[in-house]
């Protein structure tokens, strides 16, 4: 018995051992980390992790948006009408390996995306700035290895030089993405990666490369080295090479964790200092004002969301009797200007910040986050107005649309509570104009979703759209744009949109573009192609004792909305 | 007996080729822009879904992609998990030994428990204590696993702070076990024979509660199907003949009623193990345990399906190996049972 008594003593003590040391970050996800090959990172839990491995030629200042500063790089020149982007790099850097980082490794890093620009990664877009198309040479015959060659070069003083086939503006932004980080070219080559020759290019096109070897022993010049990765947690240390300043954590450890209650026990008993919290209303009502618990709330949002309204549907099938009739729609229903502003005014904005956000969302004036350039909160919004919603249903289709009625089918995300909601507070809205009118909604899994709302199958749906990099062509020609990719959702096309939007993309000067953008933001007010649905209001939660989290330096391109700055950044006390 | 175990080791094979097609079939069940959305997390990554299923060819006929499947398995390739993040086969091989650890400190347990309770319970039918293990039995029946392991970690962990929270070992011990030699790929018994007793006792204190959730909830079942064999084997004529002859009554009780009630215990306690094996997916993925279960849910949810695959051939064959060992094991306990 006093044997039992022993080990029971023994098993069920020992818990203080469990709190996070003072040395070490502890943090809970219940994603899984699919990546750490920068190639093939486009997730948000592979992109907080090789962001802190690897690094990129220059980063974010601080919490701006706007700015951007050396990182890898030390400087930078734009010549040849900005189409040539010349980078001095950093000297004495070294890679996780013991490997000097030279010009060699960027030149590599950068080949290695233009070549492989896999399906599943985010290199489309900087093949769009250096080759001019998103796609790979496997669906581009035009793309040779010469003309990757020729895209990115060191030159004789060690330099790196990017040449565009034209201007783009966001190309720098573009180069903060941690998918654009410099690898280590001779350690990859060493375990099996691309040679970086043109002998062997065409074998790693189009390559899925998340489980590649460079996934699984990454050598970056970033400031925590992986230790180990298993099925119990992802381990890093600090590199003692680092060339800058040396972090005050020592280990990171990266536990996944996919019950939120149990991420929550952790955190409230101090064994991790971050989780995956489970968004405003579970930290409002679990965490808030609990003991050693902090809340860190009005942070930027750079999500944008909206609801489509499909000027050419393109399945007779959802369109009822495909006529105004009462039993349907035809397939240009929301072609007619006054039946998107009729449902724009239906639609209630602050019942949707109460439901949904907790009275913490605002209404964006465009489809951009209001931190990003080329925002202007001057452009008008759509405020709660059934009178106004009213009389634009009463002119629609010369007052048919009113006479006979419709019914109309929306789709969102199943599962989605905020996107059910939304939807939901459309159709009350809707029907309560008129009883004649009528609007179905139905709950979609995300693939039939995504498929059929690409091709234009879907009349209204409800999608939002997350940076890539913090540029305003990334939300706004992917919205507004007839060349976009959200256009076949919407077919809305504006010759004069159109044009602002390419003009914006051909040109550097931000004050140019910034009127641009404005112009395009008030022209769709006027349209009403999408009704904007309010944005959420960012907020973090943090462990007292975790130093180095702020709303002053939190910067929403940085570790996805959990800390807005790197682990170097961080302290315990 | 032994031809017996060579017969059904030689069906292994041809059930996991069955299954295999059958799986492979389902899956084809799917639009290939749904097998697709598996591989994409972002909306961004949606613009690239016909690029991913022309790459991926899932847009083949199924004779196509069954026999590239299928070529690559042969060749000891099950593909890639996108949720574990490394090779199928890696993923087993480095997950199985932590369920199979937690199948060794739960099964027996579960066992001894259920047919010790269900003994108890039938002997003394109708009686306090019988009222009792009857509501026990009710209560682990219909308790939700991920309810009962809930609250565990409310109450053990974040209440009392007795026992360590979700996962397998605490942070301090996380970096120690890279120098860990490793002989079994079970944590704990490899701690052992490093002489690491601290981390043998981390891993034993992270396996009490996922271990007393499933206990809970597997010995009420075995305790419910004892009492009933029980009762109806005390009522049976060979006992009321035993307790004729003059026998002892627990030597009726344990020799004969208990030995013959026994034996639909050892079908239930195959199916247990299987499904302990096969990974308790609900108990693994709330305390974050890395074994197969956690693994399979979230291959599941992602669509994952070189992982559903993989997972599908791993039970394959512990069904077939399990079942096989259970056949035996009747043999020994009925020597009606025997096999040519």
């Amino acid at each position: 018995m006093k044997k039992f008594a022993l080990l029971s003593t023994l098993l069920l003590s020992g818990a203080a051992l469990a709190a996070s040391p003072k040395d070490t970050l502890v943090v809970q996800w219940g994603a899984d980390i699919p990546t750490l090959d920068p190639t093939a990172t486009y997730d948000t839990a592979s992109g907080a992790i090789v962001e802190n491995i690897y690094e990129t030629l220059l980063t974010y200042k601080g919490s701006s948006l706007r700015e951007l500063e050396p990182l890898l790089a030390t400087k930078w020149t734009i010549s040849n009408g900005g189409k040539t982007y010349t980078f001095d790099l950093r000297k004495n850097v070294k890679f996780h390996s013991g490997n000097p980082f030279t010009c060699r490794d960027a030149e590599y890093t950068f080949e290695r995306n233009l070549v492989t620009n896999s399906a599943e990664s985010g290199n489309w877009f900087i093949s769009e700035s250096l080759l001019g198309t998103g796609a790979n040479a496997n669906d581009d015959k035009s793309i040779t290895w010469d003309k990757i060659d020729k895209a990115v070069e060191c030159n004789s003083r060690g330099q790196l030089v990017f040449t565009l086939p034209k201007v783009d503006p966001a190309f720098l932004a573009k180069l903060a993405y941690a998918g654009q980080s410099i690898v280590d070219s001779k350690h990859a080559i060493a375990i099996g990666e691309w040679k970086g020759t043109e002998a062997d290019w065409k074998n790693w096109v189009g390559k899925d490369l998340q489980g590649s070897n460079l996934n699984k022993q990454p050598s970056g010049t970033g400031a925590y080295r992986l230790v180990r990765r298993d099925a119990n947690a992802t381990l890093l240390q600090a590199f003692d090479g680092y060339w800058g300043k040396k972090p005050a954590i020592k280990n990171v450890v990266i536990q996944k964790v996919p019950e939120l209650a149990a991420r929550q026990q952790a955190f409230l008993r101090g064994d991790a200092d971050l989780i995956e919290a489970g968004g405003r209303a579970n930290i409002e009502e679990q965490l808030k004002g609990k003991p050693g618990v902090v809340v860190i709330d009005n942070l930027p949002n750079t999500t944008a969301t909206a609801i489509f309204m499909n000027e050419n549907i393109k399945d007779s099938s959802r369109l009822g009797s495909g006529k105004l009739d009462g039993k349907g729609i035809p397939a240009n229903f929301f072609s007619d200007v006054n039946v998107r502003r009729c449902f724009s005014y239906a639609f209630n904005y602050n019942q949707y910040i109460q439901d949904v956000q907790n009275g913490k969302g605002k209404q964006r004036t465009m489809l951009l986050p209001d931190t990003f350039p080329g925002y202007d909160a001057k452009v008008k919004t759509y405020k709660y107005d059934p009178a106004q919603a009213k009389a634009y249903c009463q002119r629609a289709w010369g007052g048919q649309m009113w006479k006979n009625g419709f019914t109309l089918n929306a789709a969102y995300r199943a599962g989605n509570v905020a996107s059910q909601t939304a939807m939901e507070i459309l159709k009350k809205n809707i029907e309560a104009l008129n009883p004649k009118f009528r609007v179905n909604l139905q709950a979609k899994e995300w693939s039939a979703l995504l498929n059929d709302s690409k091709s234009g199958k879907e009349p209204m749906i409800i999608i939002g759209w997350a940076p890539d990099y913090a540029d305003p062509d990334n939300f706004m020609y992917t919205f507004y744009s007839s060349n976009g990719y959200y256009y076949p959702r919407s077919n809305w096309k504006d010759a004069q949109v159109d044009k602002w939007l390419e003009q914006a993309r051909a040109t550097t000067n931000q004050a140019t573009r910034n009127r641009l953008y404005s112009l395009v933001g008030q022209r769709a007010y006027e349209q009403a192609p999408f009704i904007l649905i309010p944005a959420g209001i960012g907020l973090t939660v943090v462990r007292d004792n975790l130093v180095g989290v702020s709303a002053q330096n939190y910067n929403p391109m940085i570790s996805f909305d959990d800390t807005g700055t790197y682990w170097k950044e961080l302290s315990k006390k | 007996m032994l031809n017996f175990i060579v017969r059904r080791l030689l069906q292994i094979p041809l059930v996991m080729l069955a299954l295999s097609v059958l799986i492979v079939a389902l899956t084809m069940l799917l639009t290939p822009a749904q097998r697709a959305a598996g591989y994409i997390r972002s909306e961004q990554q949606a613009a690239q879904l016909e690029r991913i299923i022309r790459d991926r060819g899932l847009d083949q006929p199924f004779p196509v992609q069954y026999g590239k499947w299928l070529q690559s398995t042969l060749s000891g390739d099950l593909g890639f998990s996108k949720a574990s993040g490394q090779p199928v086969l890696d993923t087993i091989v480095e997950r199985l030994p932590n369920t199979l650890e937690l199948t060794l400190v739960t099964a027996i347990p579960i066992i001894l428990i259920g047919v010790w309770l269900g003994t108890l319970s039938a002997l003394n039918k109708d009686r306090f204590i019988d009222q009792v293990l009857r509501v026990f039995a009710v209560l682990g029946y219909s308790l939700p696993s991920f309810v009962l392991g809930i609250i565990l970690l409310a109450v053990l962990y974040g209440y009392l702070g007795w026992l360590p929270g979700a996962g397998q070992l605490e942070v301090i011990n996380q970096f120690a076990i890279g120098d860990l030699k490793r002989y079994t790929g079970m944590l704990g018994i490899d701690a052992l024979l490093n002489g690491r007793y601290d981390i043998a006792l981390d891993v034993l204190r992270h396996l009490i509660m996922p271990a007393l959730t499933l206990i809970i909830i597997s010995s009420a079942t075995i305790l419910k199907v004892m009492r009933n064999n029980m009762l109806e084997a005390l009522t049976s004529d060979y006992v009321r003949t035993a307790r004729a002859k003059g026998l002892p009554e627990r030597v009726v009780n344990l020799r004969h009623a208990r030995r013959n009630a026994l034996l639909s215990v050892i079908t239930l306690g195959g199916f247990l193990i299987i499904s302990l094996l096969s990974g308790s997916l609900i108990t693994e993925t709330i305390f974050a345990y890395p074994g197969i279960g956690q693994w399979v849910v979230q291959s599941a949810l992602q669509l994952d399906i070189p992982s559903v695959l993989g997972f599908a051939l791993l039970s394959a064959l512990i069904v077939v190996v399990v079942s096989t060992l259970t056949d035996i094991l009747y043999g020994v306990v009925d020597p009606r049972v025997r096999f040519d």
